[in-house]
């Protein structure tokens, strides 16, 4: 007979969580697909942009999550985990979820600005503020995610990653400003305007806002998974410690029974 | 504060003024740099010498993170971070004694560098105080950031590649002024032009200086 | 016009395996805990660790 001492609790997911995430997931996968129906195929091609008007249903959706959401929302939570009477690895854990889809979506606010400013602007990348700001953020991001990735205590971990997290957080708006002004005070440099807001109207404007709507529920959706991983592989980590101890006292608990028998 | 901070600060640059690796590796080493950039842009001097604010800047953020390496390294053997810790010195003198150790050594190294650059690309200083104030400003900045990163770093086997990764993207607004200003320092154009640019330095080295001095006792007690 | 939809299938796609990936961890991980929590002993918990 083993003794069972530190049997781990199950951090079983309540099934109203579970339920939420799908229904998010479902309507965000809905929502997405119209979009992409409405605007691949209802919506009327733009006077002046023709159908590369088509990407601004998607480009400023992934960058608004990319750039503002899952960004403020990773700093907003790593000052929280930080401020001793809000510590919780909750914020901790948020803070890594938000930051590894906020890579995904910036990546995709990468691509589809690239693609959108080819044909625009005749080049793949323009060394304007808000991309190399955004390319800035992605490296800051990725440095978080490789710092997370080092072997550590989770509250060790979870401080390391909030200060490097606030440090980023501070320097995005520097460098914003730098690049902004890079590019208009340099005598001489000719001053891009993305205009990525060309005359919406009618279909145009109900299709750009379901656009926000379905990539922000998609990144609510991934948020919410990517959280439930973050606490089953914390979990894990010491969920492998007390297996561990519990077969060390198994071993303990059969020697004893051979001595008594 | 202020006391600690020069005790740390004395020890380690007596520790550099023992060791002198600061000269004689750091520095050859931002030398190396201006060298294969030479290479890479070519015999064209032109080219070399407009690319020249730009480069010096660089070599002298490469040069930052060797010397942030080295800070660290410094206290990394036999516990003598615990030692740092248990010894009651103030957090927030012991981030203001190291980076103004480092910021020391960066300023010997511009000096260094900024030869190199007038000797190899040809390039000439029209309006000094901009290019003096420029380093001054910018290795406040550097100093600052690296000594964080380096703390956030210090325990850990992958500092060595994880150091650069994380601290070069948070100099770069450094980098960037600093090539403006010098820029303008050395076409001789207008210092109203490098204004806003010494004052990004300014709010830059603000910010990091106090999240320096608020943050770094947290910092080593997690490390 | 197919900038459009290389832009749309790429970003997509990103999304969609990204999702899928998420999805697919979030399984095993799952899995993983039941054995633990079960007391299986035998079948060592957590990703990857095979040397047990």
């Amino acid at each position: 007979m083993s003794p069972n001492h530190n049997v781990p609790t199950s951090p079983a997911q309540s099934f109203r969580a579970r339920w939420t995430t799908r229904i998010i997931g479902i309507t965000a996968a809905v929502a997405t697909a119209v979009t992409v129906w409405l605007g691949l195929w209802v919506t009327p091609p733009d006077e002046t942009q023709g159908d590369l008007v088509r990407l601004v249903y998607i480009h400023p959706g992934v960058a608004w999550v990319a750039l503002y959401l899952a960004f403020a929302l990773a700093a907003v939570a790593s000052l929280l985990y930080l401020w001793p009477r809000t510590r919780s690895l909750f914020w901790d854990r948020l803070a890594a979820a938000a930051v590894e889809v906020g890579v995904v979506f910036n990546v995709c606010t990468l691509i589809s600005g690239s693609i959108w400013g080819k044909p625009t602007w005749g080049v793949w990348w323009a060394w304007d503020a808000r991309l190399t700001s955004t390319a800035v953020l992605l490296v800051l991001f990725l440095g978080y995610l490789a710092l997370r990735r080092v072997p550590a205590e989770p509250e060790v971990r979870a401080k390391r990653s909030a200060f490097v997290a606030l440090f980023a957080a501070v320097d995005i708006p520097i460098v914003h400003f730098s690049v902004l002004w890079w590019k208009t005070l340099h005598q001489g440099a000719t001053v891009l305007n993305p205009n990525l807001s060309p005359t919406i109207h009618g279909s145009m404007a109900w299709t750009l806002l379901l656009g926000f709507v379905a990539l922000t529920l998609v990144f609510v959706w991934m948020l919410l998974v990517r959280y439930r991983i973050g606490v089953l592989e914390d979990w894990l980590g010491t969920g492998e410690l007390d297996l561990a101890l519990r077969e060390r006292q198994a071993e303990g608990g059969s020697l004893d029974e051979d001595e008594a028998a | 504060m202020w006391r600690d901070s020069l005790l740390v600060a004395g020890k380690d640059l007596r520790i550099e003024a023992r060791s002198r690796v600061g000269l004689s590796q750091v520095a050859p080493f931002g030398i190396v740099a201006l060298v294969l950039f030479a290479f890479a842009l070519g015999p064209d001097r032109t080219l070399m010498a407009k690319g020249a604010p730009g480069l010096f800047w660089v070599a002298v953020l490469f040069c930052t993170v060797l010397a942030v390496q080295r800070s660290v390294s410094v206290e990394a053997v036999d516990g003598a971070r615990d030692g740092l810790r248990l010894s009651g010195l103030d957090p927030a003198g012991l981030f203001l004694g190291k980076s103004a150790a480092i910021a020391a050594q960066l300023v010997v190294l511009e000096v260094v560098l900024g030869a190199g650059v007038v000797l190899l690309y040809g390039a000439s200083i029209e309006v000094p105080w901009l290019i003096v104030a420029s380093c001054v400003l910018g290795t406040i900045g550097l100093a600052a950031t690296g000594t964080l990163y380096g703390a956030l770093s210090a325990g850990l086997r992958v500092r060595e590649t994880l150091l650069p990764f994380l601290f070069l993207p948070i100099a770069a607004p450094v980098l960037l002024a600093g090539t403006r200003i010098w820029q303008a320092g050395l076409s001789g154009g207008t210092a109203s032009y490098g204004g806003p640019w010494l004052r990004l330095l300014v709010v830059f080295d603000a910010v990091y200086v106090a999240l320096g001095i608020v943050v770094f006792g947290p910092i080593q007690e997690s490390a | 016009m197919r900038y459009v939809v290389a832009g749309y299938v790429i970003v997509l796609s990103i999304l969609f395996l990204y999702g899928l990936q998420l999805v697919w961890r979030r399984r095993r991980l799952t899995r993983a805990v039941q054995r633990v929590v079960a007391g299986d002993t035998a079948v060592p918990p957590g990703p990857g660790r095979e040397d047990r």
